[in-house]
């Protein structure tokens, strides 16, 4: 019993982020508290499927939130089942969509992301990260943080940092 | 009108021909879907052969404490990257359904399994 808690707290420093990381905010996200629009919800494609079901707090998507729309870029945010929080993009001239749910532990340590490798190389980048976070850099190039979120194109690097005024976090985005 | 309907069929039959031929290079073609997740050993990954779907849509869930980083890739013959998707814990890729696939995933058993079936348990 000891044993696994042991390793499971491992697991959880390792994996969610230690207390030994630069922390920003409590995890929480005023874009989820604003009142809602029509635009906020979800596109049905995304609803259709298993993932939804699985992840998001209610098979609709209630409570969802648009954060950006930038060209034909759509990212929400979701709440999710047992605490984790769900970042949501759709891009209706490319036909894709894609998302991740993780435990809003994160956001207090770093970002909910995803990062798509493009025909050139290069990576597009967009994260959702919590209160109090104002920017996201890769490459040397900064991105503010709107809504919770940011988006950052063309990143050759495996290296992001979010930060505020004040303090900043690396993420490994792999690659 | 004779002369009108032969020309018809001869576009008819180039079109089926045509038709026939993407679907046979495409069915053949060896494209794959590959996974990979952060606590994972290197090049640690494991494959599980199904019949060739035309995937549109590929979903990893490791559980309601996911975390973990995760990428979902697929090569093409010609041994390319087509999409490559980095993510944070249960993550899925939706995408155009323009080709068949077999796809390839493991997990902390060391097993091998669809990669839409991927779960924390495993």
């Amino acid at each position: 019993m000891l044993a696994a808690a042991a390793v499971a707290g491992l697991l959880t420093q390792l994996g969610l982020g230690g207390s030994d990381r630069v922390q920003i905010g409590n995890g929480s996200v005023s874009a989820l508290a604003r009142a809602a629009r029509a635009a906020d919800t979800l596109p049905q494609s995304v609803l259709d499927y298993p993932f939804a079901g699985r992840n998001f707090a209610s098979p609709d998507g209630a409570g969802s939130r648009l954060l950006r729309e930038q060209g034909s870029l759509k990212l929400y945010a979701v709440p999710g089942k047992g605490g984790m929080l769900c970042l949501v993009e759709v891009d209706a001239a490319a036909d894709t969509a894609g998302g991740d749910c993780a435990d809003r532990g994160i956001l207090r340590t770093g970002s909910i992301y995803m990062a798509d490798r493009q025909e050139d190389g290069s990576r597009l980048v967009v994260g959702l990260v919590g209160d109090g976070h104002t920017y996201a850099e890769a490459d040397g190039r900064r991105a503010t943080v709107e809504n919770n979120s940011f988006v950052l194109d063309h990143v050759e690097g495996g290296d992001l940092t979010v930060g505020s005024a004040t303090a900043s976090q690396h993420v490994d985005i792999g690659g | 009108m004779r002369l009108r309907f032969q020309r018809r069929w001869a576009a008819a039959a180039a079109a089926g021909v045509l038709l026939s031929l993407t679907f046979a290079a495409t069915a053949g073609a060896q494209y794959y879907i590959y996974w990979w997740q952060q606590n994972m050993p290197p090049n640690g990954l494991g494959y599980d052969r199904q019949t060739a779907h035309n995937h549109i849509y590929n979903e990893l869930v490791f559980g309601p404490n996911a975390g973990w980083r995760s990428e979902v890739w697929e090569v093409t013959p010609a041994g390319y990257r087509h999409f490559d998707k980095w993510c944070v814990g249960n993550c899925f890729n939706a995408h155009p359904g323009y080709y068949y696939t077999y796809a390839f995933c493991s997990n902390r058993d060391g097993g091998t399994h669809f990669v839409y079936d991927c779960k924390d348990q495993w």
